[in-house]
């Protein structure tokens, strides 16, 4: 059963056929899937739902693939944990953590978006798969593709730190370091992608990949009781994320699972790297390219792609964006490990951070029911924390030398 | 002759270069054909979608003139590395 009709041009409004392309031939606009709902409608109800596997295939008609699913399997369907312990910390009424973290199998939000794209490139018939990134979207296309037998070709920074270098290689893709700078890197991999017929996942299959995210909109829909939240605070890079978390809630609405959608969405950046929450902060359109200069470096897009789209749904919704400090990411690493048991990367460290910062603004209420989307996890990150965590209690292997130290821990006031 | 290249930007112009014709002199400086897509300029702001057709070497030339000049120039994708 085929659900999509096609994709069609943000800008311009022009359509195109279901292709591996992903700009406009007239106005260079962004295109985006488009779907039928009325015939989704018929198909999709919350009891077919909630008979299906617990993965974010459960959704499959409001994903833009034609057959069954065939990547990603066991992907999604991350907990949504009551934050009890830490809404009480914080002062608020109702507190809830998406836990990405725990995504199968690479432990981020990206299982989703690769999921989707890798299922659609075994559409389209390619039988080679590409990237370009600096962490977890590498992580994600190289073992969603090794599952699902393709080549993979995989371009990072030369300069990318060795534990994130691990994590990809020990997939064994095609692993190219290029020798440059940032913006060089990124002119290559978009000439490579035009002349190779490969599935670059974030430039030719872009209009399919992105729609994944929108999976964490719909569980959270879903995880609430068929529910929506009052707001819900979602980390910002190329600004994709959040788009499409609330087109989920606004699909779901068009295809009758929910009512009324007056959900608040609330963008989260690095100071270092707030191109998105800057131009929201100024009460403009324009989006300023910036050069990075942050520890979340899961979010460090300084020409974010989706931007003004993010922008948009924000100022829609009726939500707003901010940006917080190194220091306060991580701060919030920590406070979110403490409190909820829960380790995140420094994605998350922003999203917490900005959570706590709106509330401090008065532009989330305590009062409201909040979702923090926490998109990956710290395992991935945990240098960021080198000489910043709570100490360690050294001991010789004897009663004594515990007691001592335990006579230490109780004069500090632990427990 | 070397081979002739298409590169699609975004040009963001700075509130003092809005009037001022940057883009017209550069692609008769450096030979470098500008086909513009979508555009938009108010008082303080000006952005535009094209795409610049010319060598390799004419082209890194002609960007880096308008960079000198405080224009931004992007890849209209965005940045691809995530
Ligand atoms: C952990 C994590 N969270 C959030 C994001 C933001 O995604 P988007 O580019 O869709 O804004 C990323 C993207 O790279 C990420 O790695
Ligand atoms: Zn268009």
């Amino acid at each position: 059963m085929k659900y999509v009709k096609g994709l069609k041009c943000r800008e311009c409004g022009r359509e195109y056929p279901v292709e591996p392309i992903y700009v406009c031939e007239f106005c260079f606009g962004p295109l985006e899937a488009i779907y039928d709902y009325g015939k989704i409608k018929r198909a999709l109800t919350r009891k077919t739902i909630e008979k299906r596997p617990k993965t974010l295939w459960r959704y499959k008609e409001l994903l833009p693939i034609d057959g069954e699913p065939q990547v990603g399997l066991s992907s999604g369907f991350t907990p949504l944990v009551k934050a009890d312990i830490l809404a009480k910390y914080l002062g608020v009424k109702e507190l809830y953590i998406k836990d990405d973290t725990v995504n199968h199998p690479t432990l981020s939000f990206k299982d989703r978006v690769v999921a989707v794209a890798l299922t659609k490139a075994k559409e389209f018939g390619f039988d080679t798969v590409a990237c370009a990134s600096t962490g977890n979207l590498a992580h994600a296309v190289s073992a969603h593709g090794a599952k699902s037998g393709f080549n993979r070709f995989i371009f990072i920074p030369a300069s990318l730190e060795q534990s994130k270098i691990t994590a990809s290689i020990v997939y064994e893709p095609n692993l190219v370091a290029v020798d440059g700078n940032y913006d060089d890197v990124n002119r290559l991999c978009s000439e490579i992608a035009n002349k190779y017929r490969w599935a670059f996942v974030n430039i030719n299959i872009r209009p399919f990949y992105a729609e994944g995210s929108k999976t964490i909109g719909f569980e959270i829909v879903e995880q609430l009781g068929w529910d929506t939240p009052d707001s819900i605070v979602v980390p910002c890079a190329s600004g994709s994320l959040l788009t499409k978390v609330w087109k989920a809630l606004k699909e779901f609405k068009e295809i009758g699972i929910l009512k009324e959608v007056e959900t608040k969405i609330y963008g989260a950046q690095a100071t270092g790297c707030s191109p998105i929450s800057t131009a929201f902060k100024q009460g403009t359109d324009v989006i300023r390219p910036v050069k990075p200069n942050t520890v979340a470096k899961s979010l460090a897009i300084g020409n974010p792609a989706d931007g003004f789209y993010a922008l948009q749904a924000v100022r829609e919704s009726g939500g707003a964006m901010e940006d917080v400090s190194d220091e306060e990411i991580i701060d919030a690493i920590k406070l979110l490990a403490k409190t909820e048991g829960i380790f995140a990367e420094t994605a998350g460290g922003v999203t917490l951070a900005t959570y706590i910062k709106l509330l401090k603004e008065g532009k989330i209420d305590k009062k409201d029911c909040t979702v923090l989307c926490i998109t990956g996890n710290g395992l991935k990150t945990a240098e960021v924390l080198d000489g910043k965590t709570a100490e360690v209690y050294h001991i010789k292997p004897n009663l004594a030398s515990f007691e001592e130290a335990l006579s230490m821990i109780k004069q500090k006031g632990g427990k | 002759m070397s081979e002739v290249k298409k590169l699609r930007v975004r040009l963001t112009f700075p509130q003092e270069l809005i009037k001022e014709p940057v883009l017209f002199r550069m692609a008769k400086k450096y030979d470098v054909m500008p086909n513009i897509r979508r555009a938009r300029v108010t008082d303080t702001f000006g952005e535009m979608i094209l795409e610049l057709e010319g060598t390799e070497t004419n082209l890194q030339q002609g960007i880096n003139s308008l960079r000198e000049q405080g224009v931004v120039v992007e890849l209209i994708e965005g940045d691809i590395i995530e």
